[in-house]
């Protein structure tokens, strides 16, 4: 017979306020094989795993139940615990009579008391059957894919360069820097943003650990933490980029200009040019849809002109494969498309824009070379009405969280608005002003102050043209009343979503989004930038709306986990998974199908299915499948449930 | 516990040494410890008071998902304390600092605790039967402490201090029962500081922050009436480890109060007279209160004065609206009176939105105030050579790109002592810095 001890907590009050915690240790004291049966007001604390060690050592003890909170939260430390006083972790399970016991059932002291004896009965069958189980090694691929070329890839990027392991970056558009690119100055220094940016692109550029492919995306993911395959398509640019050089004399001469995205239509590109001035790699692409020859084979100056024969017609897409130990997410976020977005008039009326479009309106390497002017016929505006929270924080309609960056951008172009017009008045439309970085909120005073911008609260109800104006109206609900101003120009604070195609990539790497479609991390607080699933990290916008600076916090983060994670060069999982009694099964194949994580495979040869230990998370889906009872679950095994089961009727 | 064991330190062919010093034992310096310890480095983790864990310690949920903070804590606080590479230097203080990035020469003052650590096995009996009460600090004065103490009952380490200014053979040669009791001889009375040097190659300064002390706020009857109290006292009253064991009870006379004033930005954004910046914490944290407070009282009435309200987090604005839902009243506006009158509390304030006068018979009132930076950040700041601003958080290398970096080399920032922020920000924050010390650690 097992000689087997049982720890409960008290938790402070959270379980000895509602259960009898003493008579819980009496009655399950007086179990045959239970020789040690003790309370304690916190085990997890330094004395009370103390209790454990001692009495596993003094009465040779080969099996312990913490009766406690979930699982989730301390079984790691009471496993290490035991390990230190010798016995196998995996001999030492948990009771959670917290969360399903005490915390549900405050008002039923005696029912609550019944219920975790019956807990602990339950678990104590668990381990009578358990055997000791050694973790499972891996060995892993020390290197690591980075998903986006925005700040946020970038910074992961640099940071796990300079730790020394090798990384593959995956941009889908043609140049580095996302959308920090396109603004023009950041908040709250008003400093241009471009040039930290090209410093970081260019040493990335240059970093030999740092292999970089830009109109790229990633197709294919397969494998586990320390072991993903990765397949990439690598896009047509129609230009050898290794003959390349970026000379321009193509762009010259191309024939074609159609409006630039990354413009946001305000300037023009040539079918083949630079992705924007400046962009690194400093590379053209040619789009197909846009050029001549492609349509009628017409035309094809660029490869005439072209002094390093770099343009290539007949160019095929490149299918590229990786093996990887872990991958960042960086994917960023788009605005909310704003043909949604009707009752602001926009798309019916030129001068109605987002604050994306406006930010190319304000770089000096912008379409207006940073002078403001309205996209209808090019005038200063001399009246603009920024509006806020356009559908951000609208649960009936759009979006119900809060865009994070809008208040203090808006603030910022206000300001910018104001000293390039000085005689100009700008008006901002807000709910609330949200301006809780450091030095935000003096940045948002000092610009109501000194530069006149009127501030409403308020929505705004309707946008319309009249008589060469924009006519705003809304209601001012610090005074009650209606405000109508006839505007120059008008710029939507639109709602960060994020970017597309996320959802297909999530579902790749089997990572989780939410509702709306931002990646989920392991834990709100905690777990910032981990993925639900392990050796995938999270960076940036992908996650959640942020600011650049919060953006770079989490992407060196995420290089933090990695760099620990690879530091080894073994990785060590959970033995408790999926195990297969040869003798029994019949090869039927169904727990192949049933499996979630493609970790059951047929073995043809000996007309078998088998486990395939690092892919398999312990669900238990094919155990519940085999119709021969030839799979178990290390240490949950049908046995072990069925008495636990009995245990509680 | 990581207690004394003896660690090799790493260092390179050019003598630079690849061991990092944490100084500030919260959520911030407990992350950073440990990814640097996981990357295979060591670490030396200061912290000032007798055991780790810092404000989170005292929380009682987190939003927005209402989790309890202790049972997300210390499964990291003992993760630390059981971590091969770090090494816990609790009660101490960093004195001095010299040298660069890869050799940094440090003197850390070990306080003394009057207890013998190496002896000492955490039984607890002192703490039990130490007769000197006095207001605990941790319990936010609401709850009585003991002379020789843990700041918990899962402190890591679980080792107790002897605060001198209360201990009975300290103010008076008498007592001694602590070291009557104790089964090991731990209790050491002539125990003297002690000054120790160690040697680092980076250096992460995660010294967290302070509220503004609640002294400075006499209009709003803070120190005059006892039941205004602050944000963090509050998180005491519904922690079920405090001092009231989870019932909101007001400090006064122990009855629960049936209407309640939560009153934001108190000493923030308040150029003229306090702090011009947002404290950024205080709109949820408020938040949370309110709809903690109605869980366990369901007949009482919150009313919440705001400016703005900023819940600019993942899943932030949603607890908001489902706060707003529970029946909670904001109101947009400052205070402008608190005075006792009777039993209750009036509380006079404008309601911008209507633009009518408000008053509020309130049995507690709850101060969100200002979050600064923790008092001693500003001389650490000038030991180490780094740049802090006016108000004293210290200052990053750079506002957009560097957030983590300082102006010297092998010297980051990690969590509130550089601005303030949430548990998620700081604990990205703190992540980063660690990337940094990493990568510091790497090239060399």
């Amino acid at each position: 017979m097992k000689k087997l001890g049982v720890f409960i907590c008290h938790c402070g009050v959270n379980i000895a306020g509602t259960v009898d915690v003493k008579r819980v240790a009496e009655e399950i004291g007086r179990t045959e094989d239970v020789c040690h049966s003790v309370d304690y007001i916190y085990m997890c604390s330094e004395p009370g795993q103390q209790l454990i060690r001692e009495a596993i050592q003094e009465k040779r003890l080969d099996g312990v139940v913490v009766a406690c909170c979930s699982p989730s939260m301390h079984e790691n430390t009471f496993r290490k615990a035991v390990k230190t006083a010798g016995m196998n972790p995996y001999l030492c399970e948990i009771a959670n009579i917290r969360e399903q016991c005490s915390w549900v059932h405050q008002k039923e002291k005696e029912e609550a008391t019944r219920k975790a004896l019956q807990i602990i009965q339950a678990t104590l069958e668990k381990v009578r059957r358990n055997e000791k189980l050694e973790p499972l090694a891996m060995s892993l691929h020390r290197n690591v894919l980075v998903i986006g070329g925005g700040i946020a890839g970038m910074t992961a990027s640099l940071d796990l360069a300079q730790g020394g392991y090798e990384v593959i970056l995956v941009e889908k558009s043609p140049a580095l820097g996302g959308h920090m690119a396109q603004l023009s100055k950041t908040f709250p220094e008003l400093s241009p943003a471009f040039p930290g940016l090209l410093a970081k692109a260019s040493e990335i550029e240059a970093h030999p650990k740092i292999e970089l492919f830009c109109y790229s995306e990633v197709e294919e993911v397969k494998g586990y933490i320390g072991n993903f395959e990765i397949g990439l398509r690598k896009k047509t640019t129609y230009v050898d980029w290794t003959r390349c050089n970026g000379c321009g004399l193509c762009i010259e001469v191309c024939p074609i200009e159609y409006p630039s995205p990354f413009e946001r239509g305000l300037g023009v590109r040539k079918a083949i040019d630079f992705l924007y001035p400046h962009c690194i790699p400093r590379r053209v692409f040619l789009s197909s849809t846009q050029c001549p020859y492609f349509k009628d084979r017409s035309c094809g100056r660029c490869a005439e002109v072209c002094p390093q024969r770099a343009i290539q017609f007949d160019q095929k897409e490149e299918k590229i494969e990786r093996k990887v130990g872990a991958i960042v997410v960086a994917t960023g976020f788009d605005l909310f498309p704003n043909e949604k977005l009707g009752e602001y008039g926009y798309g019916e009326i030129p001068d109605v824009i987002d604050g994306l479009t406006f930010e190319r309106m304000l770089s000096p390497d912008g379409p207006t070379r940073g002078r403001i002017q309205r996209p209808s016929d090019g005038r200063v505006p001399k009246e603009m009405v920024f509006i806020q929270c356009v559908a951000s924080r609208d649960p009936d309609r759009y979006m119900p969280y809060c865009s994070r960056i809008c208040c203090m951008y808006t603030a910022k172009q206000a300001t910018i608005y104001k000293k390039q017009v000085p005689d100009g008045q700008p008006y901002v439309f807000y709910m609330d002003i949200r301006s809780d970085g450091k030095g935000y909120e003096e940045f948002l005073q000092k610009t109501i102050e000194e530069n006149g911008i009127l501030y409403l609260r308020g929505r705004v109800s309707r946008i319309f043209q009249e008589d060469g104006k924009v006519k705003v109206w809304g209601v001012d609900t610090l005074t009650g009343k209606r405000v109508e101003i006839g505007a120059d120009l008008v710029v939507l604070a639109t709602a960060i979503i994020p970017s597309e195609g996320v959802k297909e990539l999530a579902s790749k790497l089997r990572a989780t989004v939410d509702k709306h479609g931002f990646l989920t991390e392991a834990h709100i607080k905690l777990y910032p930038v981990e993925s639900s699933t392990r050796g995938i990290y999270l960076a940036g916008c992908g996650q959640g709306p942020k600011d650049i600076t919060d953006t770079v916090s989490q992407a060196s983060a995420t290089a933090s986990k990695i760099q620990a994670l690879l530091s080894t060069d073994k990785l060590f999982q959970d033995p408790l998974i999926a195990y297969v009694d040869e003798t029994i099964c019949s090869g039927c194949g169904i727990c192949v199908e049933i499996c979630p994580y493609e970790a059951r495979e047929m073995d043809l040869r000996r007309g078998i299915s088998v486990v395939h230990s690092a892919l398999c998370q312990g669900c238990g889906a094919c155990i519940a499948a085999c119709p021969n009872f030839a799979c178990e679950l290390r240490n949950s095994s049908s046995i072990q449930t069925l008495r636990m089961v009995d245990t509680f009727i | 516990m990581g207690g004394e064991n003896k660690i090799e330190m790493g260092t390179s062919e050019n003598g630079f040494i690849k061991r990092a010093m944490v100084i500030g034992g919260g959520i911030a310096g407990i992350t950073a410890s440990i990814d640097i310890g996981n990357a295979g480095y060591e670490v030396l983790l200061i912290e000032r008071l007798p055991s780790i864990g810092g404000h989170m310690l005292q929380l009682s949920e987190t939003f927005p998902t209402l989790d309890c903070a202790q049972c997300t804590l210390t499964p990291k606080t003992v993760e630390t304390g059981q971590h091969p590479r770090i090494r816990l230097h609790t009660y101490s203080e960093v004195v001095r600092v010299a040298g660069r990035a890869g050799n940094f020469s440090v003197q850390i003052r070990k306080k003394a605790a009057y207890v013998d650590w190496e002896k000492c096995t955490g039984c607890g009996l002192c703490q039990q039967k130490c007769p000197s009460r006095y207001p605990s600090e941790f319990d936010r004065r609401m709850g009585l402490g003991k002379a020789i103490y843990t700041l918990s009952p899962q402190a890591v380490p679980n080792k107790p201090v002897i605060n001198p200014e209360h201990c009975r053979y300290f103010l008076e040669k008498k007592c001694r029962v602590c070291e009557k009791i104790c089964p090991v001889g731990a209790i050491h009375y002539q125990q003297e500081d002690r000054l120790i040097e160690e040697k680092v190659g980076a250096i992460v300064v995660a010294t967290g922050f302070d509220l503004m002390p609640v002294e400075r706020f006499g209009e709003y009857g803070y120190g005059e009436i006892p039941d205004v109290i602050d944000g963090l006292s509050f998180e005491r009253l519904n922690s079920a480890s405090g001092p009231t064991n989870g019932e909101i009870r007001r400090p006064s006379d122990g009855r629960i109060p049936k209407e309640v004033v939560f009153i934001q930005c108190t000493g923030s954004r308040d150029p003229e007279r306090y702090m011009p910046y947002c404290s950024r914490v205080c709109c949820m944290y408020t938040a949370k209160h309110a709809r903690l407070y109605k869980h366990k009282v369901h007949d009482g009435q919150v009313y919440i004065f705001y400016m703005d309200i900023r819940s600019t987090g993942k899943g932030y604005e949603e607890f908001i609206q489902q706060t707003m839902e529970e029946g909670i009243l904001y109101l947009r506006g400052r205070v402008s009176r608190i005075f006792r009158e009777g039993e209750k509390i009036v509380v006079w304030g404008v309601d911008t939105l209507t633009g009518k006068k408000v008053e509020v018979l309130a049995d507690l009132v709850v101060l969100a105030t200002a979050i600064v930076p923790h008092q001693e950040t500003k001389t650490l700041a000038q030991i180490l050579g780094i740049h802090s601003d006016s108000y004293g958080f210290l200052t990053e290398a750079e506002r957009k790109l560097k957030p983590v970096e300082t102006n010297q080399e092998g010297i980051y920032l990690a969590g509130c002592a550089q601005g303030p922020k949430d548990i998620a920000e700081t604990v990205a924050h703190a992540n980063a810095a660690a990337s940094k010390v990493q990568a510091l650690f790497a090239t060399h």
